[in-house]
């Protein structure tokens, strides 16, 4: 009983948190308007504070947290007073409100926990600050008016007269020891759930009941099926138990006539299930694709439920630095995939945060510079033609001074002299994104450290998007990020190199091409190609990847023969560089989700994630702006002299059912420089044999569709194969079995138990 | 797997049943014991059998497919697609340094996980669950095959290694993060 009791308890205490929350987001949104509004006086929105603080209050008590309950009380009055009218909500009332729903929205997110006494304290201290500025309301309502209103929620206090000063100051240290780390409390706003409008679940449910009508239909189908087999069955029961007597030939015609009425029963009721399950198939690729779509609709949320939280947290470090500011949001309607939502709310804060830090000027200095005392910072949410969607974040504050930027990058030895000499100003501004890069003279707690950016860049560059950064000195600077609207959306090319598959983002991706293997030219040791009347050095994939060791599943095609006359190119853009890089095979451009690659891979150079397309099957997707960077490393390695060394031209083929030893097998092989190729079961492989030149063939004995030992036998009788060395690795140990693979025709025989690699190639190269 | 059955009818799977009805068979004994105990999944891997604490097993999964992602240190086989999830599939013999004797079956992974890292370990065969008791475990075998010590729980006296899954899978050499390559001079 007291588990259930625990149970429930947490329960209620979860749904109030997430209760809290809102009105806390609500009640905040609502003071920053008020606070705006020149008037103070706006009455819609005091009615609107006034019920949430009201309903936070009744919340508080419905699940006893006497706390948070009586934080509420004064603040309840402090509105019912300001209801009444006739006066107006002063700037310190609005910061003592504030802080009172920062310290509610602190407690809430652990209410297990017990508080501390430094809570205990800080509420106390809370409460009687309300209770004052309640007391203070009702002196200049007396004073304002000669009808004095008693509120009913307000307890009567002893009325000594103090200054307003007296009243306020004091607080004003605490509530700068809350903003020290004004990123906290923002993290309330960030819950694990999320409102979804009723109109977007309604036809969720009714495509779910709609499956259940396919579901039926789906039983109904096998049992016609099974139907037909019994038929089927019938049938040749019939046909065996006919065979057994002597029939005279009227009999048999007989009986042929019935059989051929039973075929012809059979061939309309195939017919039937097959047209049924065409038309099932077709109802149910409509119900999935459907379903899938409204699933991603369900999960776009409004941009806002990531920028509502920002005019606060603005304010607060504007309060925090002794700036002053305003954000003005716009376009935050537009709908984006909650996940991407998700991960790029610490970019953006951090964005925010160096706009004040380092943009936005104190108020003096921007009366110098002849600008508004109050700060602008503008965050616009548009959408492009090809269904992105762009944040640009900018501030009027002081701009980036490039010179300075380059002077640091220069003493920080990330750049060399004779490159910060060539720099144009776009890419002087790119450094900013570079770690261990700050303008910022002081490390203050909020920025500074110069490893912000780079982050920033990485997140951003993650989710498939780019930053790009315009500032003009003393006039401002504007982040402009570029991202896909949904995750789902990306677009892949899906490409081939050495028998292994890669998707590159479209994003990345120029152009594909294919040209004639003779417009290669080689310029001091480097491939080069003409493209577009710029001459483009060619980097190889499989070298800058070093997929040589790499392989998987047998090849689709043969690489040497598309190789010699053309040449499949892919042009990568990526970071105001280009790339050309040397594929074996584009094979398709296609839709893709990008996964990460697990807990344990948490950052692969080169990779990105990986793919899972239509069959199944995992594809590393490329990390582009990586890429570019490897590949330059690649190129100055080649220039330097240092080629591939050429491989041995004999041809192994190797059969084995099992993925992982196929794949030790080839790997073997090939670093011993044989030129290998694999089947995944004896037919395959001596299908694959009688097409292929082989010099060698290496195959597993037990594998299904053909043995070992039958590939043997049929190699053997083979015209064209007989001549074939064949070497047999089996799990099969027993005197009995290596004889019936020597009778069979094997040349050699190695058991696994006792495999190891140096004895399988010293019987090859005995073998040719 | 089919060829799995087909192999169970030839001599070698014989083995595996023998250790499997040896498991079978000392589990009885075994109650006598006083601790507590815990529960392993035993497997084979390279010709020796070694056992996880089941607490850190989500689930065992046939390898029939896997992706090798490239730049990865050599103990990474590569990743598999667990219903729509991606896991990183570990060879132990590679990342313990332990000689690699035999081409084995591996076609079964143990998806190994605690709070903070997942990852599969690539097995030969499964040769099922048993309870362990800690006055089994010897630690003064613990130069098996070189095997670093911090990484076993202890040996039983009928050879079977209990590893210690949550000490592997906080090793920080499990942890691949890799940033981009330095950019040349």
């Amino acid at each position: 009983m007291d588990q259930r009791d625990a149970d429930f308890n947490r329960r209620m205490l979860q749904t109030f948190r997430i209760e809290a929350e809102e009105h806390v987001r609500l009640f905040t949104a609502g003071l920053l308007e008020l606070e705006k509004s020149s008037a103070g006086t706006d009455a819609g929105l005091i009615e609107k504070l006034f019920r949430e603080v009201h309903s936070l209050k009744g919340a508080a008590r419905s699940v006893n947290l006497r706390d948070i309950e009586a934080l509420c009380q004064p603040a309840e009055t402090i509105f019912s007073h300001l209801k009444s009218g006739r006066c107006r909500i002063e700037k310190e009332l609005c910061s003592l409100l504030h802080a009172t729903m920062d310290f509610v929205a602190d407690q809430i997110v652990d209410l297990a926990a017990g508080r501390t006494a430094e809570a205990r304290k800080r509420q106390k201290e809370l409460i009687r600050q309300l209770k004052e500025a309640a007391e203070k309301l009702v002196q200049e309502q007396e004073a304002n008016s000669s009808a004095p209103e008693n509120s009913a929620t307000g307890e009567p206090h002893s009325a000594v007269n103090q200054q307003p000063g007296d009243t306020e100051l004091p607080e004003e240290p605490e509530i700068n020891q809350d903003l020290q780390s004004p990123i906290d409390t923002y993290r309330v706003f960030t819950g694990q759930t999320v409102r979804i409008p009723v109109e977007k679940l309604d036809p969720l449910l009714f495509q779910a009941e709609e499956m259940v009508q396919m579901k039926v239909s789906l039983q109904q189908r096998l049992l016609e099926i099974r139907e037909v087999r019994k038929l089927v069955e019938e049938c040749r029961v019939n046909c065996l138990t006919q065979r057994s007597g002597s029939l005279k030939a009227e009999e048999m015609r007989e009986i042929a006539e019935k059989l051929e009425m039973r075929l012809d029963d059979l061939s309309r009721r195939i017919t039937a299930v097959s047209q049924t399950s065409d038309q099932d198939l077709r109802s149910m690729r409509r119900m999935v694709d459907e379903h899938l779509e409204t699933m991603k609709s369900v999960l776009m949320l409004p941009a806002t439920s990531l920028t509502e939280a920002f005019p606060k947290l603005i304010r607060d470090l504007c309060l925090y630095q002794g700036k002053d500011a305003e954000i003005h949001i716009s376009g935050a309607e537009i709908e984006i995939d909650k996940r991407i939502l998700e991960e790029l709310k610490d970019p953006l804060v951090h964005l925010l945060r160096n706009c004040v830090d380092h943009g936005i000027e104190k108020p003096d200095c921007r009366k110098l510079n002849k600008k508004a005392e109050k700060g602008k910072i503008c965050l616009e949410l548009t959408t492009n033609e090809s269904r992105q969607f762009v944040i640009a974040l900018s501030d009027d504050g002081c701009g980036i001074d490039a010179a300075a930027l380059i002077g640091k990058a220069l003493k920080k030895g990330l750049i060399s002299q004779g490159e910060a000499e060539k720099l144009d100003r776009e890419s002087a501004l790119a450094l900013i994104f570079k770690s261990g890069l700050s303008t910022s003279p002081i490390i203050t707690d909020i920025s500074g450290r110069g490893l912000g950016l780079a982050i920033v860049q990485e997140k951003v560059e993650k989710l498939g998007g780019t930053i790009k950064v315009e500032s003009r000195k003393d006039s401002g600077t504007t982040f402009r990020i570029t991202l896909p609207m949904s995750l789902a959306t990306f677009r892949g090319v899906l490409i081939e190199v050495n028998e292994a598959m890669f998707v590159i983002p479209t994003s990345y991706v120029e152009k594909t091409v294919r040209i004639k293997q003779n417009a290669i030219k080689t310029v001091e040791g480097r491939e080069t190609v003409m493209l577009d009347g710029n001459v483009m050095s060619l980097t190889h994939l499989d070298q800058i990847l070093d997929v040589r060791s790499a392989t998987r599943e047998r090849l689709l095609l043969k690489k040497t023969d598309s190789r010699q006359v053309f040449a499949n190119l892919v042009i990568l853009a990526a970071a105001g560089s280009r790339l050309a890089l040397r594929v074996d095979r584009v094979v398709d451009e296609l839709q893709v989700l990008v996964k990460t690659l697990g807990r344990q891979l948490s950052r692969v150079r080169n990779i990105a994630g990986a793919t899972i397309l239509g069959n199944g099957r995992l594809v590393p997707v490329i990390h582009v702006p990586d890429l570019v960077i490897s590949a330059a490393m690649v190129q100055t390695r080649q220039k330097s002299g240092e080629m591939e060394t050429a491989v041995d031209g004999r041809r192994i083929l190797v059969a084995e059912d099992s993925i992982t030893s196929r794949t030790l097998l080839k790997t073997i092989l090939e670093n011993a420089g044989f030129v290998v190729t694999t089947a995944v079961d004896g037919a395959d492989a001596f299908s694959q044999a009688r097409t292929g030149e082989f010099d060698l063939l290496v195959s597993d004995v037990d594998m299904p569709r053909m043995s070992g030992f039958e590939l043997t036998a049929r190699v053997r009788a083979d015209k064209k194969l007989c001549e074939m060395p064949v070497v047999l690795v089996t799990a099969l140990e027993s005197r009995e079995d290596r004889e019936r693979g020597i009778d069979a025709g094997a040349d050699a025989y190695i058991v696994k138990s006792s495999f190891d690699q140096s004895n399988l190639i010293e019987v090859i190269n005995k073998l040719i | 797997m089919t060829e799995k059955s087909k192999l169970a009818s030839a001599g070698d799977s014989s083995a595996v049943l023998k250790a499997r009805a040896a498991l079978l068979a000392r589990e009885s004994e075994q109650s006598a014991f006083k601790s507590a105990g815990f529960d392993t999944v035993v497997f084979a891997l390279g010709g020796e059998t070694y056992a996880f604490a089941s607490e850190f097993v989500r689930e065992v999964y046939p390898l029939k497919d896997y992706t090798v992602i490239p730049g990865l240190p050599a103990f990474i086989l590569g990743i598999v697609n667990v219903r729509g999830q991606i896991v990183s599939v570990v060879d132990l013999r590679k990342f313990f340094g332990l000689p690699e004797k035999g081409l084995g079956e591996l076609n079964k992974v143990i998806i190994l996980r605690n709070n903070r890292m997942e990852f599969g370990i690539m097995a030969d065969w499964i040769l099922g669950s048993r309870r362990i008791y800690d006055e089994e475990l010897q630690s003064s075998l613990l130069t098996i095959n070189g095997l670093r010590a911090d990484f076993l729980k202890g040996v039983t006296s009928d050879s079977l290694i209990v590893l210690d899954a949550d000490r592997i899978l906080n090793d920080p050499g499990m942890l691949i993060h890799q940033e981009s390559a330095a950019r040349p001079d």
